[in-house]
């Protein structure tokens, strides 16, 4: 019996060939010439197959592209709208035949064919195009799937003796989501542009191109923008409270943190000097901890890499992708937070133990230190949270962006396997006249899992001195402040993420790319963060009442500690952070949509959000893809339509936009940026 | 005219003060044989609450009011003599910067209003009629979201424990005082509490600078609300706090 077996990429191909051979294969070159065939025999266990000569192969990727017939090739006619129920073909990219063709050919002579795609939703209609592939050749193949989340040996050999189905599912949720994004995509930015050239001048080749993803994603950019730009600084005021006792200097906050009202706060201010004593209304002293991290997402990943690794989530999702490959480390796509309980935990730190940098720490974790990770809330049922697989070994060929997000997985993973830092917390509240004040220190009695993961912090504040139960005093001092609010800052990439995760844009494979894509497309730039910062609060506890101030995200658990608004400045600013502003032409462009279409506006998240919650709906059996396409469309044709009858408003924001940049031709920068736009000419059907 | 009697004294057996007999007259029903008095007393009360105060014909001239110069800011301190009936004009979170509360108003007129970092749409009203059309599970789940932030709207979603507002009060004369809340009382609230409810100042009650400083124990929250009031206030909010801010912007 001959088995096919193809994965979505060479190296997967290879490292599968050689743990089911037991590295004794035979590698023939086929006409693409990335791609390897692997022969070698394997016994499958029975289920379906027995002991077969299997070829192993792989694809690069999609092999299919869906496009609209030639007759649709003209911007302008058909007119754009055509383009919501113009046929759509599924056709091989031009690129990609001679692949379809090798999987044709060594599906002749196969009885079964064996899918190793990722696990997840694009990986099941890769799969699905390879399947449809391999029928052209033999349409009597039986199909069976593998599921795997990393390539290491026992992993594979489980994963080659379990085959399941593939998931058609999940391949409509993908289908849906390409047919939709071509043809909102191409109908969107046909419209745009063409409305654009009719202004004519330098701006008859620009393209405004449209994707689901993108427009809310930029819109949060603008968003942000406009509310660091419209903000007004407000003056408020405040009370502190400063004693000296056992020769400990200690500052009480005010219950009311601030008011903003003068006269208020004279009176309250007035009454705590009349009252002359303060009075101890609560001493307590309680152990406390600083969580450690959970088990690790792709999301987490991409902020913390942006936080902490100076890279973006790009480069760290290309990056983990590039140690997934290679064996270092499990699937890094993942939402996954919870450890399974039967995954051998101990054996991966064990692995850890020789490296001279976190190497005694797994040590000691083997010693006795073990501890089960904390369980996050989500489980995507596909894959475990990102961790380590093999050692790789400083010298070991990674390039510098890998070493980071190697070095970032193993640390977290250590961190998850070892234990929460311990510290005491003591807690006075005062009375002073009418008053309430409190004072917090922390002492820190043991780092834990701090010592090896190194980004984050937790400084004890000085210690209190001791105050007992209803001890009255005269504070030293009581100040009567004043301070004026100041603007939040402009969004980080995590922050990006963070929105873009919380409100369902993109899947957090891919919300990485959108945020690359509107900046190629120059809708935003980047520049790196200067001055006052605002930043996640590292230094948070996690005591066991929820410290105030750190209102619970919804269903998000403790994923990154929300910021407060109205932007409260914290300690250090940290370098190397990018900020995201948006351009003109990205500001013309979400301003135009939201005010042409003010119930729905292709800038705000809403709609692209319904998409994403229906592909979830269509992988769980509860709507169908036709279903689907026919309400998407048809909203986002309303859309269009509102879009067309007031597009005198978009022109208006526009004309803005093109006068703005007539006059900044000559500048060096605008000249650059319109270069780089008309660049994307190119309109790309991944835009999503 | 002996069940008006025995209307208003079963008023200030509740600590209210006397309405003029007209007054309740005016409000008794039509209606034979009367209802019981308990009923007619909580009637009259309910009635009581939804008018305005300084209205001559509402209270009896005995009903007490604020001391005259009771909003001196000279005078350190100083207490009520006698419980006072007044209504609230206006109320401000002095715990939220202007701005803030611009912020989200602006949200909420946009159709949106985020929870945490999720921006999430409320329901606007024309909009149902348009989107019957969509049944499946996932519009189901989107729509049945803002059931939380529907409250937020209103601002009646949770105002913090440390939250301080100051009431613009009036008594039966139309004379005005503030009122800053000294200790929470849950009742105060943009959202919760209503322009032209009622709350009965204690005796007392601290006053500090002018300002009453109300706290659970001296002061009782009646309820009701003028409607009117009620109305022009809300829809002329964002305008009040956007000119506060400029004027502030200007004097700063």
């Amino acid at each position: 019996m001959r088995i096919l077996c193809v994965a979505e990429k060479p190296s997967i191909a290879k490292a599968v060939a050689e743990h089911l051979s037991g590295g004794r294969s035979e590698t023939r070159n086929t006409r693409n010439k990335y791609i390897k065939n692997y022969v070698f025999d394997y016994d499958f266990g029975g289920q379906p197959w027995g002991n077969c000569q299997v070829t192993m192969t792989s694809v690069l990727g999609h092999i299919t592209a869906v496009e609209f017939p030639s007759e649709y090739k003209d911007w302008r006619h058909p007119p754009p709208e055509r383009l919501f129920d113009a046929p759509v073909n599924t056709v091989i990219a031009d690129d990609k035949k001679d692949i379809a063709k090798n999987i044709e050919t060594q599906a002749r002579y196969s009885q079964g064919l064996c899918i190793w795609t990722d696990c997840d939703r694009e990986g099941e209609h890769i799969g699905h195009e390879i399947r449809e592939a391999a029928r052209k050749g033999n349409a009597a193949l039986t199909v069976k799937r593998a599921r795997f989340s990393n390539i290491e040996r026992a992993h594979i050999l489980q994963a080659a003796r379990n085959l399941i189905m593939l998931d058609d599912r999940q391949v409509n949720a993908v289908a849906t989501r390409i047919e939709l994004d071509l043809r909102v995509g191409y109908a969107l930015t046909r419209f745009l542009s063409n409305n654009l050239k009719g202004l004519g001048g330098p701006l008859a080749n620009l393209v405004i191109s449209y994707g689901s993803c993108q427009f809310p994603t930029l819109g949060f950019v603008v968003d942000r923008y406009f509310r660091v730009k419209n903000f007004k600084p407000e003056t408020f005021w405040s009370i502190k409270v400063k004693h000296k006792k056992d020769g400990i200097d200690v500052n009480f906050s005010w219950a009311r943190n601030r008011l903003f009202d003068r006269a208020s706060v004279i009176i309250l201010y007035e009454r705590c000097l009349a009252a002359k004593t303060a009075v101890v209304t609560k001493v307590q002293e309680k152990p406390t901890k600083k969580w450690k991290p959970l088990p690790l997402t792709t999301v987490e990943l991409q902020k913390m890499s942006t936080r902490f690794l100076r890279m973006t989530g790009q480069q760290a999702m290309t990056a983990a992708e590039s140690l997934y490959n290679k064996g270092f480390i499990s699937y890094p796509r993942t939402e996954t937070d919870r450890f399974d309980k039967g995954m051998n935990l101990r054996a991966l730190v064990q692995k850890q133990g020789q490296d001279n940098r976190w190497g005694a720490f797994a040590q000691n974790l083997m010693d006795g230190g073990f501890q089960q990770p904390r369980d996050g809330r989500h489980d995507d049922k596909a894959h475990p949270p990102i961790h380590p697989i093999t050692y790789a070994a400083p010298s070991a060929a990674l390039n510098e962006n890998e070493k980071k997000i190697y070095e970032f997985v193993v640390r977290r993973f250590l961190a998850c396997c070892s234990e929460d830092a311990k510290g005491v917390a003591t807690d006075i509240d005062i009375q002073y006249g009418e008053e309430s004040f409190h004072a917090h220190g922390i002492i820190v009695l043991e780092r834990n899992y701090l010592d090896v993961y190194v980004y984050e912090k937790w400084t004890g504040t000085a210690e209190l001195p001791k105050f007992t139960l209803g001890e009255r005093f005269e504070p030293r001092e009581a100040m009567m402040t004043e301070g004026k609010t100041a603007a939040p800052s402009y969004l980080t990439e995590a922050d990006l993420i963070a929105l873009m995760d919380a409100n369902g844009i993109g899947t957090d494979a891919t919300m990485a790319e959108h945020i690359q894509k509107i900046q190629d497309r120059d809708y935003v730039r980047t520049v790196p963060r200067s001055g006052r910062q605002g930043g996640e609060d590292d230094d948070a506890e996690n005591s066991d009442e929820a410290p105030a101030g750190r209102g619970g995200r919804g269903g998000r658990g403790s994923r990154g500690g929300a910021r407060g608004r109205g932007g409260r400045a914290a300690p250090q600013a940290r370098g190397g952070v990018m900020e995201f502003i948006p351009t003109r032409l990205g500001v013309a462009l979400i301003e135009g949509f939201d005010r042409m279409n003010f119930e729905t506006s292709l800038g705000k998240p809403f709609l692209r959000k319904e998409m994403e919650l229906k592909m979830k709906a269509i992988c769980d059996g509860q709507t169908t893809k036709q279903v689907v396409l026919h309400e998407s469309i048809s909203q986002y044709r309303r859309v269009y339509n509102q879009s067309q009858e007031n597009l005198h408003v978009l022109k208006a924001v526009r004309a803005h936009f093109y006068h703005d940049l007539l006059l900044l031709l000559y500048n060096i920068r605008e000249t650059d940026f319109l270069f780089k736009a008309c660049r994307q000419y190119i309109f790309d059907n991944a835009a999503g | 005219m002996d069940l008006a009697v025995q209307i208003r004294s079963g008023l200030q057996r509740q600590g209210l003060p006397m309405p003029t007999l007209e007054w309740v007259q005016g409000v008794l029903p039509n209606r034979n044989p009367m209802p019981p008095l308990q009923a007619l007393i909580a009637t009259a009360k309910a009635r009581l609450m939804v008018v305005d105060i300084t209205n001559g014909t509402v209270l009896d001239a005995s009903a007490p009011a604020l001391p005259p110069n009771l909003s001196n800011m000279e005078v350190v301190e100083t207490k009520l003599g006698r419980d006072v009936l007044v209504q609230v004009l206006d109320i401000d979170n002095l715990t939220k910067s202007k701005w803030e509360q611009v912020e989200e108003l602006e949200a909420i007129a946009r159709g949106e209003q985020t929870r945490g970092r999720e921006m999430i749409r409320l329901p606007t009203g024309g909009e149902d009629d348009d989107e019957v059309s969509y049944s499946s599970a996932s519009t189901q789940a989107l729509s049945s979201a803002p059931g939380g932030a529907r409250a937020g709207a209103n601002g009646a979603s949770a105002t913090p424990k440390n939250s301080t507002h100051r009431l613009v009060l009036q008594d039966c004369k139309g004379q005005k005082v503030h009122g800053l809340e000294l200790h929470r009382i849950e009742r105060i609230g943009i959202g919760t509490m209503n322009i032209g409810e009622k709350i009965l100042l204690k005796k007392g009650a601290t006053v500090a600078r002018g300002m009453v400083l109300l706290e659970p124990t001296n002061c009782t929250i009646l309820g009701g609300k003028v409607e009117a009031w009620q109305k022009a206030w809300i829809d002329s909010r964002l305008t009040r706090l956007k000119e506060a801010i400029e004027n502030q912007t200007r004097d700063g």
